[in-house]
């Protein structure tokens, strides 16, 4: 770890690197099907670093975040799909979608502005089940949605006639489209995470942080709470619409049921577990909870091998697995697995606070 | 430096008219009015309970007034928004320590720039010549103002690990920080000792000489009270029972009634 702190140069240049062969070192030695999952990983990167603008950095409990990511998805999809026969390019239909999703984020902001911690969640809960059951029945009287069926033949991302679909092949290396909307999906995680450390350290970020810290006290430094607060969710929303439209693309196919509460709540574990409010942990926490549930699946064929039956089902593994990481993190590390510097003081009194502390109490004793 | 007859001529900065304050049945604050002239040092005392703070709520746009009017600079304050009034420049403190205890001594007093500077999400996220300056401002000003309540030194210390007197300065720091012509404190010296208190007292002084500011102040430190306050009213279950220089309001004998519990 020294070795790469004392050379931030060549340890940017070695990540560079790596990211860039991910995607072939993967399918060469694990198969396509976890480059696949790499993309999923990046998208649940975007999102978390989305949410965690709003929960992390402003405080404000969000248990609807995933309708975002579905008014993306589905904006999409309206737009490049034979459903409407609209076959927009992406680089119009992105940048709208996220502003479609920031409106809506304004929409879900402007009535939680009086609520705090758990009415809040409450309410953005059910904003996040209104969208999707919107989407599950918005098939009649005008077919918008398609309903439960889901909408499909949503157009790949293409640049002019080049498009993200079957395989290219470059320099004689085959690159097929999953390894290109790897390198599309890493360009806009990067992109997030820039905008996400700037944030932070700016004008805006403070003023999350000072409504996170006390939002009376925040008010009467001059902050106008209600901007930020609905800004904060603007901008969560805009990460999570810009994801939403890169997965329909991605996908090609979209229904209600990817829009679910359990994802909502999954992306909220992801920001949990790895570190609120820090950018390190939040994507540690993103990998994590999207490449372990797939690695789990592997225990099942194990048990086979080894006991010659399946006698507990992965997926209920999954679940109880994840229960005690959890309940063994708030145990051991309760600001998450890498949490920022700040969040770690928080929760830990230092050996200088410690000893202050000590001295106060010869003084009592005096 | 009381020069009386300068500051008489000087305009009245903060009009308070007939303010009333109804919580349900109960009343807070009964037709109180108050003017404090500029570059005055104004206390507000009185028993707990009078409606001290309450006053410096409805002030600052915590609480909505039930009747009754608030004028800064002739402008009216009461009914606006907290950040409203302090754009307006009215700053203030809280009784019980209110600092973003989990961000540094720094941070909080930066976030006291917020309304006095512009930068939104486009300039933080291109972080273009405009923006950087602009922080480059709100650092430097930050700075500046940890110096003057005698925080130098203390800018990356967390807020929350201060001890309880440099918390009270830096919260100090963090209302300069908004460019209020009017900085209401409350109670800001409750709790420390006697040299802590005269040190604050000088400060207050110091602070209205180089900011130029006029100080309402809520204590009890009934010293400390004759020592800096040009002028002083005393609350009672919400009415103003007094109101004069320090030597007139401690012979009142409503004031003494009061306080001693003599006249009920």
């Amino acid at each position: 770890m020294l070795f790469f702190r004392e050379r931030p140069r060549i340890s940017l240049l070695l990540l560079a690197i790596l990211l860039a062969v991910l995607p072939f070192l993967t399918s060469g030695l694990l198969g396509n099907s976890w480059v696949r999952l790499l993309d999923f990983v990046l998208l649940y990167i975007l999102l978390a670093i989305g949410l965690n603008l709003v929960v992390g950095y402003a405080g404000l409990l969000d248990l609807g975040y995933i309708a975002f990511y579905a008014l993306g998805a589905y904006f999409y999809a309206w737009l490049a799909s034979p459903h409407f026969g609209l076959h927009l390019p992406f680089w119009i239909i992105l940048p709208l979608g996220t502003l479609f999703a920031a409106a809506f984020g304004f929409i879900l902001g402007a009535p939680t502005l009086r609520l705090r911690g758990d009415y809040l969640a409450i309410v953005t809960l059910g904003f996040g089940e209104i969208i999707r059951i919107f989407m599950n029945n918005l098939n009649a009287p005008v077919n918008l949605t398609n309903g439960p069926q889901g909408m499909d033949l949503i157009d790949p991302i293409s640049f002019g006639g080049f498009a993200f679909s079957g395989t290219h092949t470059f320099l004689d290396i085959k690159v097929p489209a999953i390894h290109l909307y790897y390198y599309l999906f890493l360009a806009f995680t990067l992109l997030a995470i820039l905008v996400a450390y700037r944030l932070q350290d700016s004008r805006i970020g403070r003023a999350w942080a000072a409504i996170r810290e006390d939002e009376v006290a925040a008010a009467a430094t001059g902050i106008n709470t209600r901007n930020i607060k609905l800004l904060a969710f603007a901008m969560g929303a805009t990460f999570g619409g810009l994801a939403g439209g890169l997965f329909a693309s991605f996908q090609g196919f979209i229904s209600p049921e990817s829009f679910n509460l359990f994802e909502s709540i999954m992306i909220l574990c992801m920001i949990v577990l790895g570190g609120m409010g820090h950018i390190p942990g939040v994507i540690l926490g993103a990998v994590l909870l999207t490449i372990l549930p797939e690695a789990l699946r592997y225990i099942g064929d194990l048990q086979r091998a080894w006991l010659g039956e399946v006698i507990v089902d992965p997926s209920d593994l999954r679940m109880l697995l994840f229960g005690i990481a959890l309940v063994l993190m708030m145990l051991f590390r309760p600001a998450g697995l890498w949490p920022s510097r700040q969040r770690k003081r928080e929760l830990t009194a230092e050996g200088e606070i410690a000893a202050h502390e000590q001295e106060s109490l010869h003084d009592a004793q005096r | 430096m009381h020069n009386a007859e300068v500051r008489a001529q000087e305009n009245t900065l903060l009009v308070v008219d007939q303010v009333g304050k109804q919580f349900g049945g109960l009343s807070a604050l009964n037709n109180v009015s108050l003017s404090v002239r500029a570059g005055e040092i104004y206390g507000l005392i009185g028993p707990n309970g009078a409606g001290k703070t309450t006053l410096f709520n409805c002030m600052t746009g915590l609480y909505t007034v039930s009747s009754g009017a608030i004028h800064l600079n002739d402008v009216a304050v009461h009914n606006h928004k907290p950040h409203e009034v302090v754009a307006r420049g009215f700053a203030r403190t809280f009784q019980n320590i209110r600092l973003f205890a989990n961000m540094t001594v720094l941070e909080n007093v930066m976030v006291g720039r917020h309304i006095r500077s512009q930068a939104g999400v486009l300039g933080a996220v291109l972080r273009n010549a405009l923006t950087r300056a602009e922080e480059k401002n709100i650092r430097e000003r930050a700075l500046y103002l940890l110096s003057r309540v005698g925080l130098d030194g203390k800018a990356q210390h967390l807020a929350g690990h201060l001890s309880y007197g440099l918390q009270r300065r830096l919260e100090i720091a963090r209302a300069l920080a908004t460019d209020p012509s009017i900085l209401a404190l409350d109670e800001p010296v409750a709790g420390m000792n006697p040299s802590e208190r005269r040190d604050m007292g000088e400060l207050f002084l110091r602070l209205r000489e180089e900011f130029r500011l006029t100080i309402l102040l809520i204590e009890h430190d009934v010293k400390l009270v004759m020592c800096v306050c040009d002028k002083l009213a005393v609350l009672d279950y919400g009415c103003k029972i007094s109101e004069g220089t320090p030597q007139v309001v401690q012979r009142d004998p409503a004031v003494i009634a009061a306080y001693l519990g003599g006249g009920k």
